[in-house]
């Protein structure tokens, strides 16, 4: 009810502000970034924002590219994929060189196409399905690696270091992220040689998960890990919930583990012996200067990783304006597809011909007393294809 | 684990579960018995109910006393929402009366947007009692066990006091029959209020559980129960408390049996077997478990 109105207020705000927005200016480069600021994504959309707008602020400051200032044009999709597919017409009328933003697969799959079908890149800053590009079309680019990069990393991790034979799954089915996650991990712990002992499923929004945990504690014997792929609402919950039961088991997870929200809601004391693949550690060298200066913008270190996918995604976009000498979406696109060596904060992407996923490597972390702590950084010897 | 183990580990969750889903649905019934009125703002109260319990204990109040005070909230929440919206509506037709409870809605899910921010925030405050009861080779979360305790004893005080008070046989009264009960001189603003105050107190409450069992609130978080409190009350007859508390009980078991029963790929499609459900028991006895016949009329 209240959703439907509220996609009918926003139909007839898009109505009037295309009909008013006027003549594209000129005199600054726009760029779309279409973020999940409120609803259930919120907690990875948010810092991805604050990234965006720290990367812009760098830009303006050394004086923008190509002469001009860059200006950037910001909408909510309120991690409703109906919104989504309306607010980003909004931002395309508002004749933008290309788009960026998002975190989750799904989401970037409501609202991409509409960019797709106007010659217009996007660049998706935190989705991470290695199919996107083919499902979307050549006008989508991931900033991360893929998921079957992430998930090979944690298999190979969780059977070589946590020495885990066995693995219970337990996955979002509402979600295309959670899905595939769970897919490429199974398929890299099987080809090791573990065992998967059973899967359970569950979906967006449920707040209860204790059926499901029942059924892993009915299993004869019990598994070495825990594989759960969850979104970043649901996460916390979980892991309050399995521990809450008395299970001690080590759980491995994705990227969607990367938000304050896990050892929030879980509580220290839950948030234990938990292990995640991500797109950066931050506590590390090469991001001193960014966590220094995000600090300093926004009054507080970054929440997590997707604060600097934003970051790196948005001087990606401008990278390719400067290297095509032009704001027009096409010429961004070509520059964008022949991006090479460029260094940013969660790595250097390099899109070889014809593929629009970069072949970065996976940092992992272990939560200790709801503490992230920094493992290691790995690029996985044998990767699922998408 | 063995398989009886297994059986007991599942029913306690179903139990603690639909003690939840009771507790809301007793205040959805109540009201609807007396006006016929169906508060889908009824699930709001939860979310108001944890809100003010979280910013009372963040402003340092004692945990105890930020709940009793935060459960009292949400019961004077009842209150004004009666006054003011649907005092002035009384006696108009049914169909409106159920609009304005969306609008009631739309308002308190946008204020709570405003006013805490849209986003979803901790709540472990009762993380204190988190280790589980041991009892043979069954855990049991101790949130779990209070959630049964409490909604049985509250099951029970609401029995006595529908049977043995004044104000209790007056709502009965006032349930049967509307104009009668005003005739013979029930007090029915009295009434009416009393059922609006009693029903917020248990959806705060409610609120409370649900919330700790999550470990976090968000502003949208009235939806699902109000839905799944309304699924509960049909399938025990509308309007009757009793029935309400065994549609609440029935809807707890059906969620967690389903999931525990079911093959791994449906499981995640749990609401749609539970509303399958619904369907069938519809069909079998279209007043739900414990409805009236003559209730079918007033519908």
């Amino acid at each position: 009810m209240q959703k439907k109105i509220s996609i009918a207020i926003l139909a007839i705000a898009t109505v009037f502000l295309l009909a008013f927005s006027g003549p594209v200016g000129a005199d600054t480069v726009k760029i779309g970034v279409i973020e999940n600021l409120t609803g259930s994504m919120a907690s990875l959309d948010q810092p991805s924002l604050n990234g965006v707008k720290l990367a812009l602020k760098e830009i303006n400051d050394a004086g923008g590219v190509l002469g001009k200032k860059v200006e950037i044009i910001v909408r909510d999709g309120k991690s409703d994929p109906a919104t989504l597919a309306t607010v980003v017409e909004e931002i395309l009328g508002k004749g933008v060189s290309a788009l960026t933003g998002l975190s989750d697969t799904t989401m970037v799959l409501a609202a991409a196409p509409a960019a797709q079908r106007m010659g217009v890149s996007f660049v998706s800053s935190g989705a991470t399905s290695p199919s996107l590009p083919d499902e979307v079309g050549d006008c989508l680019f991931l900033e991360p690696f893929g998921d079957n990069v992430q998930a090979a990393a944690a298999a190979e991790y969780a059977y070589n270091d946590l020495g885990a034979k066995s693995v219970w799954v337990l996955y979002d089915k509402a979600m295309d992220y959670t899905y595939l996650l769970q897919r490429y991990f199974c398929d890299r712990f099987g080809g090791l040689g573990g065992a998967i002992i059973s899967k359970a499923t569950y979906q967006t929004g449920d707040t209860d998960f204790r059926a499901q945990i029942t059924s892993l504690k009915s299993k004869k014997t019990l598994p070495d890990i825990l594989f759960i792929s969850s979104g970043p609402d649901e996460i916390g919950t979980i892991v309050k919930q399995v521990r809450d039961m008395g299970i001690k088991i080590p759980i491995v997870g994705g990227d969607g583990y990367d938000t304050p929200l896990l050892a929030k809601v879980a509580g220290p004391a839950a948030a234990t012996d938990i292990y995640f693949t991500t797109h950066v550690a931050l506590d590390s060298k090469g991001t001193k200067a960014f966590v220094e200066n995000y600090n300093k913008m926004f009054g507080h270190p970054p929440e997590n990783g997707f604060a600097a996918l934003g970051y790196d995604a948005f001087k990606l976009i401008v990278n390719a304006v400067k290297n095509a000498n032009s704001a027009d979406p096409k010429a961004v696109k070509t520059a964008l597809a022949a991006t090479q060596g460029f260094k940013g904060v969660t790595g250097t992407i390099n899109y070889p011909k014809g593929i629009r996923v970069p072949q970065k490597s996976v940092t992992i972390i272990k939560v200790d007393g709801g503490k992230f702590i920094f493992e290691k950084e790995v690029m996985p010897s044998e990767i699922p294809a998408p | 684990m063995s398989s009886t183990a297994y059986f007991f580990q599942q029913f306690i969750n179903a139990l603690s579960l639909g003690s939840i889903y009771a507790l809301v649905t007793i205040g959805l019934a109540m009201v609807f018995s007396i006006l016929r009125l169906i508060n889908f703002a009824h699930g709001d109260l939860m979310m108001i109910g944890s809100y003010a319990i979280l910013m009372l204990f963040n402003a340092g109040l004692p945990v105890w006393t930020a709940i009793l005070a935060g459960v009292a909230i949400s019961g004077i929440t009842g209150i004004i929402m009666e006054r003011l919206c649907y005092r002035p509506l009384r006696g108009s037709a049914e169909m409106n009366t159920l609009l304005t409870s969306f609008a009631v809605v739309v308002l308190l899910e946008n204020g709570a947007v405003l006013f805490f921010g849209p986003n979803t925030q901790p709540f472990g405050i009762l993380n204190f009692i988190q280790p589980t009861l041991a009892v043979g080779s069954l855990l049991i979360s101790k949130i779990d066990a209070i959630t049964v305790v409490l909604t049985l004893a509250i099951l029970i005080l609401t029995a006595l006091f529908i049977k043995k008070t004044t104000l209790g046989i007056s709502m009965r009264a006032v349930a049967d029959d509307l104009t009668a009960s005003q005739l013979v001189g029930i007090p029915l603003n009295r009434v009416i209020v009393s059922a609006f105050f009693i029903g917020s107190l248990f959806a705060g409450l409610a609120g409370l559980l649900w919330s700790a069992r999550a470990g976090k609130i968000f502003p949208l978080m009235g939806f699902i129960p109000v839905v799944k409190a309304f699924v509960a009350a049909v399938i025990g007859g509308f309007g009757s408390i009793p029935g309400a508390v065994i549609g609440g009980y029935v809807l707890g078991f059906a969620e967690v049996f389903f999931v525990a029963l079911l093959p791994p790929d449906f499981q995640g499609y749990r609401d749609a077997f539970v509303f399958v459900l619904l369907i069938i028991i519809l069909l079998v006895r279209p007043q739900g478990i414990l409805g009236a016949k003559a209730m079918e009329r007033r519908i």
